[in-house]
């Protein structure tokens, strides 16, 4: 029944590897086809893909549920979202990442200190916070532990990191940077066709309730 | 016994190898990446160069090479904030050697002075009378630093030139306009033309540098051919590049980047390490060409150019006037 397109999205070693390779990407231009203009400062390269990374790895577990929602019945869709933890928790770690370069880059944890007066800084740091709590529960017996109900409103954090990391990377640059705009409005938009639906569902379902 | 205690300026060896290693391993990768334009910049003769080529430049005892560790001259050229090509550090040396002409090239000195002239550079570099070279700490706003061996000559020079009457209080730098072979200036976003300002004694300050060249080469496009503001005490972006006019006026010009952003950036942009960026700290920086591993240095006041500058800003707020 499995289709092969369905296959492929299933597979894990895929995932993993789409997940791995965009960490190994840096090493081109610092080692393979040495890039001067990335050798110049390599760590801040470094630093800047490594949170690029983590960002968009964020944006696309966030599309996941929605993607279910608007297209329940799509096997590829559904496939898909057997990934969701995985691609989850390799934000947090490409953040994790992102946020030792960090710490590497400024020279140690003395910085963390004018970090947090800092808005461009502080919206980072909050969001790897909430990453690491998530990542921290993700395993199946936290949802036990804490309860479904419990579980998933914490999980819904995400959303909060996600608004802050789209203003951290707004921040970074002198200038407005428009790949802001063409990773987040995307996923803003499937929110709120997601949020529509859900509530349509929910008149529908009160409705036929009241009908019964 | 003597005790040597490094200068806050001064690189570690391990960066200083590393760079060395670097240049003879890459060689021929760096001028593959950078393609064919800045390969020509560096090997012909003719054509690519810059208008100023022909002036032998000596070097100024006062600001030496031997005080100070130069950046490679690979990474003055290829890590560069020119955003009328581009907004990318490796944008200006792609972008600027796709057919952008800087030579011939024309400076017009304008404004509250009794000497206006428009100027072809060559002829400008002559009348001031030639090159010197100076080694200037670059401290850029972003907080990384470099050290570049500038060719040019002093702006007083140029100012003595113009003979400013007066009421001539400021000088606006106003930077080409040629949005057909400048990709950058094809968005609208930073308000073509980039303008600058110094005030009148801050551009006879003995600092203040018209740059023609770097290394004793013509300034490749990407650095600000064929002439460019330098002034070390300030964040680089006062360094107005491919400047075509110089205005002396009785009111501070509204520079680029105040016009954009005024709570982030100013009119002075002097370096000054006790006052943030709204963003980010402006207490350190990291050398450009240090490597993975050279961490960070402290920046200095004026970015070390106190002596020299301190004076100008006497009773002067700079947390208000930054």
């Amino acid at each position: 029944m499995n289709s092969p397109l369905e296959k492929i999205l299933r597979a894990k070693p895929l995932v993993y590897t789409l997940i791995i390779l965009p960490g190994l990407w840096p090493l081109w231009p610092l080692f393979v086809a040495p890039n001067p203009s990335v050798l110049a400062d390599p760590l801040k390269y470094v630093l800047h893909h490594l949170g690029f990374v983590a960002c968009l790895l964020l944006v696309i577990v966030l599309t996941l549920t929605p993607l279910r929602v608007i297209f329940p019945q799509s096997r590829p869709v559904l496939a898909l979202n057997r990934h969701r933890r995985l691609v989850g928790v390799s934000a947090f770690v490409y953040a994790a990442l992102h946020f030792s370069t960090h710490l590497l880059y400024e020279g140690g944890f003395r910085v963390l200190a004018s970090d947090v007066k800092k808005p461009f800084l502080l919206t980072g740091l909050i969001a790897f916070t909430i990453l690491l709590l998530l990542a921290a529960t993700s395993f199946n017996r936290m949802v036990q532990i804490l309860g479904a109900k419990r579980w998933k409103n914490l999980h819904r954090l995400a959303y909060v990191a996600a608004a802050l990391v789209a203003y951290h990377q707004a921040a970074a640059r002198k200038l407005f940077p428009v790949q802001v705009l063409w990773i987040f409005i995307p996923l803003a938009l499937l929110e709120l066709a997601r949020i529509a639906i859900t509530v349509q569902q929910k008149r529908h379902a009160a409705t036929s309730a009241r009908m019964g | 016994m003597l005790i040597r205690t490094p200068k806050d300026w001064e690189l570690s060896e391990s960066s200083a190898t590393a760079e060395a290693v670097y240049r003879l391993r890459n060689r021929r990768e760096f001028l593959k990446t950078l393609g064919a334009g800045l390969a020509g910049v560096a090997l012909a003769p003719h054509g690519l160069l810059a208008a100023t080529a022909g002036f032998p430049s000596k070097e100024n005892p006062l600001f030496p090479a031997s005080a100070l560790k130069p950046t490679a001259y690979e990474f003055i050229t290829s890590y560069n904030n020119f955003y009328e090509f581009g907004t990318g550090k490796d944008d200006p040396a792609k972008y600027a050697n796709r057919g952008w002409k800087t030579e011939p090239w024309t400076v017009e000195l304008a404004g509250l002075i009794r000497a206006p002239a428009t100027f072809d550079v060559n002829a400008l570099v002559a009348k001031i009378g030639g090159l010197e070279q100076r080694v200037y700490r670059h401290r850029c706003v972003e907080a990384w630093s470099m050290v570049v061996p500038w060719d040019g000559f002093p702006l007083a020079k140029l100012v003595a030139l113009a003979d400013p009457k007066p009421e001539a209080k400021f000088l606006k730098f106003t930077s080409f306009l040629d949005p057909k072979n400048a990709v950058g200036q094809q968005d609208s976003y930073l308000g073509w033309p980039y303008v600058e300002g110094l005030r009148l004694d801050e551009a006879v300050n003995e600092l203040a540098f018209i740059a023609t060249g770097i290394y004793g080469k013509p300034l490749p496009n990407q650095n600000g051919a064929p002439l460019r503001l330098v002034t070390p005490w300030k964040y680089g972006f006062k360094g107005i590049k491919s400047i075509v006019k110089i205005e002396f006026t009785d009111r501070a010009p509204l520079n680029t980047w105040q016009r954009l952003a005024p709570n982030e950036y100013g009119f002075y942009a002097n370096v000054n390490p006790q006052v943030d960026h709204p963003r980010w700290s402006q207490a350190s920086e990291r050398v450009i060409g240090g490597g993975i591993f050279a961490g960070r240095q402290t920046t200095l006041m004026f970015n070390g150019y106190e002596k020299q500058v301190a004076g100008l800003y006497k009773g002067l707020d700079l947390t208000q006037n930054y």
